[in-house]
């Protein structure tokens, strides 16, 4: 233990611990999942987990293939995300879901039109989208300044210019994946009255509903954090969704004593997860 | 070459930002100076201002996409979107010349965003209303018993908002306080936990270099980190 002392606005303050008061079980709590997660790495090189179908990430081909029938585009929204955020990792989850249908896209040789809200995300996306079409062979194919698409960094002014493509271009699919607004209900809403076949998926409890009952296939919370993962095929990646499950276990444990422990009259859980 | 640029730079990068990012939330980093402020904080916050810059530098890119995008909608008169794509040239040019011309807060500028898209945004977002009502009987559509319960629970959610009928049933309120609190906070619960675990999954991978769908998808060779494959 080290003692600082400090002034801040005048008044003499003590730190007398490295670890920030109030987070030190939030840390031990990481540093054993993410022990969890390294070792669950480890052994899938050995013996390669199984992984319950997700039958949206699945529907995808069958998604791409549906509008080069129909020769109308697939839309790609990645919803109101940014990089410097706590939505970020939905964002990147989305991110690895567009790096897939762009893929695709490219082989079945359908167009894929990507809304961008964050102009942060353009080049991402853009370099993203270009290798995809490298890999498919057809990199002639790829317009960046049309395909991907600026649209606004305001939310509603987004949604409006996500609903004229949907009205204007017609596409056969929408796939959403990201963290969603107020907007994922219009989105939703107007794709299908066009419609389009689709696919979403947020981590944003409050969205899901709205998406569970408007589209066709739909990723819930943890599933889109888990579809790059399963898009891949890599072993080594669908390992950390096992040492992900063990963390699941681990925190329904700890549930279960917490209840256990509070109605006996015990307040060692609260106090633990407040330290 | 092309994996240690594609790959393992970037990952690299990743790392160094994400655990600096983290050590700044779970632990006072010495030295720490006089205002208590550790080094990692500092290191932190200006990783933000180069966030903030950068994204100022892409809001560029963003501003030649709609010009180039919509320059070519005008030029080729596509039908029902290049009226459209005038207009949104027209409005940004107005746009950036009051704000330059007379700054952000200016009476001008405000004048411009309150009548025009203040007013626009209010109303898309009360077009909601109309998209939740046909989402709702799309929702309310008994098909089979698990529609059903969300039928009924549905119904007993919209009568407890309804005013008058919550006056004049008052055991409503109750029973669809105890919908919401019990019903669907506890699987609401469970989503939020498996959302987090699995956000820290996708952190790790992401920072072990496993996940790199961000940096598009790569070869076997890239993805090994040009070890040709594990």
């Amino acid at each position: 233990m080290i003692t600082y002392i400090l002034q801040k606005n005048k008044e003499m303050k003590k730190i007398t611990s490295f670890l920030v008061s109030g987070r030190i079980f939030a840390l031990g709590s990481l540093i054993v999942f993410w022990i969890l997660v390294l070792y669950n790495m480890e052994t899938a090189k050995k013996s390669v987990p199984t992984f319950r179908k997700l039958a949206g990430l699945d529907a995808i081909p069958e998604m791409v293939g549906r509008a080069a029938e129909m020769n109308r585009p697939v839309h790609f929204t990645t919803g109101l995300g940014s990089l410097t955020e706590t939505v970020a990792p939905q964002l990147v989850a989305g991110l690895a879901v567009l790096a897939y249908v762009s893929e695709i896209s490219a082989n079945y040789g359908v167009k894929i039109i990507y809304s961008v809200y964050q102009a942060q995300v353009m080049p991402i996306a853009t370099e993203l989208m270009r290798e995809a079409y490298i890999k498919a062979g057809k990199p002639e194919e790829f317009h960046s300044e049309e395909q991907v698409r600026y649209l606004s960094g305001e939310q509603f002014a987004y949604a409006s210019a996500v609903q004229g493509i949907a009205e204007r271009e017609r596409p056969a699919a929408n796939i959403m994946v990201g963290p969603f607004y107020a907007e994922s209900m219009l989105f939703a809403e107007t794709f299908q009255r066009i419609g389009s076949i689709q696919l979403a998926g947020t981590a944003r409890g409050y969205q899901i509903p709205f998406f569970a009952v408007i589209c066709d296939y739909v990723l819930i919370a943890e599933e889109i954090y888990a579809a790059g993962a399963y898009l891949s095929e890599d072993p080594v990646q669908v390992g950390t969704i096992r040492g992900q499950d063990f963390g699941k276990i681990a925190a329904l444990i700890l549930m279960i004593i917490g209840v256990l422990l509070t109605m006996a009259g015990s307040n060692f859980i609260v106090s633990l997860l407040g330290m | 070459m092309s994996a240690l640029w594609k790959k393992t730079v970037p990952v690299v990068i990743v790392f160094v930002t994400a655990l600096l990012v983290m050590m700044d939330y779970f632990v006072v980093m010495p030295p720490v100076n006089l205002d208590g402020v550790s080094w990692t904080s500092n290191t932190v916050r200006d990783l933000q201002n180069w966030g903030i810059i950068l994204t100022a530098f892409t809001l560029g890119f963003g501003a030649v996409n709609l010009f180039y995008l919509h320059g070519r909608h005008i030029s080729r008169r596509v039908p029902n979107q290049w009226m459209y794509s005038l207009w949104l040239l027209i409005v940004i040019v107005i746009f950036t010349t009051v704000g330059l011309s007379t700054g952000p807060s200016s009476d001008q500028y405000s004048f411009l965003y309150n009548s025009s898209y203040f007013a626009l945004s209010a109303t898309v977002y009360s077009s909601l209303g109309f998209y939740m009502t046909s989402g709702l009987y799309r929702a309310l559509r008994v098909r089979n018993t698990e529609s059903f319960i969300f039928f009924i629970i549905g119904i007993v959610i919209l009568a407890r908002n309804a005013p008058a009928l919550a006056v004049y049933y008052p055991s409503l309120d109750a029973l669809g306080a105890w919908i919401q609190n019990v019903l669907t906070t506890a699987p609401q619960r469970g989503i939020m936990i498996g959302a987090a675990l699995g956000a820290l999954s996708l952190g790790i991978r992401t920072m072990t270099g496993r996940e790199t769908g961000f940096l598009g998808r790569l070869t076997e060779e890239e993805r090994a980190g040009g070890r040709g494959g594990e």
